[in-house]
């Protein structure tokens, strides 16, 4: 098998809203990627968070996993994250886990940057 | 015009008188053989306008006709036969004969005496010959009646040949057919024709009435529908175009025909059809029953038509049924329809095939009772996919070792590729799998490369299984808490967890099971799509069957 791989980039559409481009797959060898491109969208006090999971490959429960902890740190850090980009198989999986209750999930960047507070 | 065979004798003089004395003591027979009377037989038309006619009927005994005053044609032709007394036999008031004597031998006239034995004669006489009339007349209807008959059986063998001799076999299906004609022929039909690239048209139709008239129509329909099959053998709707066309111009005003066309492909499931005016055909799956829905006006009756095409895709276990409506418009003696509803309920769960006609067959009988006049003609068709034999698609080694779960999920979706599981179950299975060999992986095997997990793959009949087995069977397996979010975001869970709620939420059902050093995890994931609508809270709660770390 390809060895795990992913890359996130981190964009700043507009002082509000940093935006996550998640491209890969996001399971326990995520980790670093995504913690560390979550402190990136951080400086500055951004206060929205958009994951953008149009890349994502793969994500099993230690991913979901991460995005507790991201959301655990969102919450003390008094910011919002957002997410759009699911298939319909992930968008499934937000909803069982309740994950689209404390995560907005978005039809696309433009209603993520919209729906952002 | 009455008809009357009318007879009457003279008796040969000389031969009776010259009649040897030895002559005595011959037999019976023989004096029979010789007759003392010659008998000259008549047939006498009497117009019903003939007054004698009327005058014969109201007459009481022999009628001297030498002096009968009348303007009739058949007293003349009496007259010109030489008859001198007529002695009209009447039953129940009606003239059903006469008996008609010439002179005496005499030369007398009749006496008092011969009137009256004669008037007797005719009292016995009358009713005798209504009677031996009455039978003849009978026996004449029975032979009419089975000629009819015999007709309508050779009818009914022609009609017979006209649909399938034998039923197709597409590899992996199951075709069954029953035609019930409430009559000797019928207006039903069913065929089947084989189609370029191994497809096969499936047509069911209703002609409009029922007997010889629809039998006729019926063969001209399928005639038609052949010939346009043949012109346009990818387009159901295209086809029933063509026939409408042809029947517009052939057809008597207020006759029609319903029709089920549609073509299958037996390699892909996929079912393309159209529907002219047809009762609704039913696809049956385990759990549901669903109509498939296509417009379009009956054939035959308005030029210029157009017929919608829709396609539903049938899996394996599944089956279309395509009947007429002499099932579902059936009645029982209260006077209730066996209906649609009915008919989904007997269908439900059962995939198809002569199983299912068979049940519905014995549903209908029960339904309308022990002596049930069949109203209209009853057809079922049903094709079903069968279930796939239980087989193993798959069974190998993954090595215990991060990330090797996206290997055991590659090669599970190639092993079932073939079962037509939709794209969304697929997805789900997919995630199952990888949660639970990442379990395996880990808690069962401790990533120990020494111990690989083992992935079996079956195909059962409705449903694929996927047991993953570790090394971890003598382990005990610890209790794990369901995942709660909000929990979770007050620092009262760990964030992670998530794995074996995953697994119960994507499957049917998972069960457990532990074998000495073995602990098996089967993730049971069925075919069909039917009750997508709520998955996710049935997969949960059937999960809580199952069992795992």
């Amino acid at each position: 098998m390809a060895p795990n791989k992913i890359t996130v980039d981190v964009r700043k559409p507009n002082p509000r809203v940093a935006v996550l481009d998640i491209k890969g797959d996001v399971t326990n060898q995520a980790e670093a990627a995504l913690l560390d491109a979550y402190n990136k969208a951080c400086d500055g006090g951004t206060k929205n968070v958009a994951l953008n999971f149009t890349g994502l490959e793969y994500m099993n429960s230690s991913g979901i996993g991460l995005l507790v902890t991201m959301l655990i740190r969102a919450q003390r850090n008094g910011q919002k994250l957002l997410a759009y980009g699911l298939t319909d198989h992930y968008h499934q999986i937000f909803e069982l886990t309740q994950l689209d209750k404390a995560i907005r999930i978005c039809a696309d960047e433009a209603n993520a940057l919209a729906s952002a507070e | 015009m009455v008809s009357i065979k009318g007879m009457w004798s003279r008796r040969s003089r000389g031969k009776a008188e010259t009649a040897p004395a030895a002559e005595a003591d011959a037999s019976l027979a023989q004096q029979l053989k010789a007759p003392a009377t010659a008998v000259t037989h008549l047939d006498l038309d009497i117009a019903p306008n003939d007054p004698l006619l009327a005058y014969l009927q109201s007459a009481s005994g022999p009628v001297e006709i030498a002096n009968l005053k009348l303007d009739s044609p058949a007293l003349e032709k009496l007259r010109a036969g030489g008859a001198v007394l007529v002695l009209p036999l009447v039953s129940q008031g009606e003239l059903v004969g006469l008996v008609n004597l010439g002179p005496r031998l005499s030369e007398q006239d009749y006496s008092l005496d011969d009137r009256k034995l004669l008037a007797d004669l005719a009292a016995q006489a009358a009713p005798a010959v209504r009677v031996a009339q009455l039978v003849r007349q009978q026996q004449i209807e029975t032979q009419a009646r089975e000629r009819l008959e015999q007709e309508l059986r050779v009818a009914r063998v022609i009609q017979q040949t006209l649909l399938p001799r034998e039923l197709p076999k597409p590899d992996g299906w199951q075709v069954a057919a029953h035609w019930q004609p409430a009559q000797a022929v019928s207006g039903d039909f069913y065929d089947f024709i084989n189609l370029p690239g191994g497809k096969l048209a499936v047509i069911v139709a209703d002609v409009t009435g029922k007997g010889v008239p629809a039998a006729l129509v019926m063969a001209a329909a399928r005639s038609m529908l052949r010939m346009a099959a043949e012109q346009e053998p990818e387009a159901p709707g295209k086809v029933l175009a063509h026939v409408n066309e042809m029947l517009c111009g052939d057809i008597p005003p207020n006759m029609f025909v319903t029709c089920l066309y549609g073509i299958l492909d037996p390699a892909t499931g996929r079912f393309v059809f159209a529907n002219a005016g047809h009762n609704l055909p039913a696809k049956c799956a385990t759990e549901a029953v669903v109509e498939l829905r296509a417009t379009g006006m009956p054939l035959g009756l308005l030029p210029g038509m157009e017929y919608d095409e829709q396609e539903s895709n049938v899996a394996p276990g599944e089956s279309v049924l395509i009947y007429s409506d002499g099932l579902v418009e059936a009645h029982n003696p209260q006077g209730e329809m066996f209906g649609f509803p009915r008919l989904r309920q007997m269908a439900c769960g059962l995939g198809g095939g002569s199983e299912l006609i068979e049940r519905l067959r014995g549903a209908l009988a029960d339904f309308a009772g022990a002596g049930w006049e069949q109203e209209d003609d009853v057809t079922f068709v049903t094709v079903q996919r069968l279930p796939p034999a239980n087989k193993v698609l798959a069974n190998f080694k993954v090595a215990s070792a991060p990330d090797n779960e996206r290997e055991a999920v590659e090669k599970v979706a190639g092993a079932v590729a073939g079962l037509g599981l939709p794209a969304d179950r697929l997805e789900r299975l997919k995630t199952a799998v990888a949660e639970a060999t990442m379990n395996a992986m880990e808690h069962g095997n401790n990533y120990d490369p020494d111990k690989p997990v083992v992935i079996e793959v079956r195909a059962e009949p409705d449903c694929v299984v996927v047991a993953i087995t570790d090394q971890g069977g003598e382990k005990e397996l610890p209790q794990t808490e369901a995942p709660d979010l909000d929990a979770k975001l007050a620092g009262l869970q760990s964030p992670r967890g998530w794995g074996l709620f995953l697994i119960k939420s994507m499957v049917d059902e998972v069960r457990a099971q532990t074998d000495g050093p073995h602990h098996t995890v089967e993730l049971t994931m069925r075919l069909a799509n039917s009750a997508d609508g709520a998955t996710s809270a049935a997969g949960v709660a059937a999960a809580t069957k199952g069992g795992g770390r």
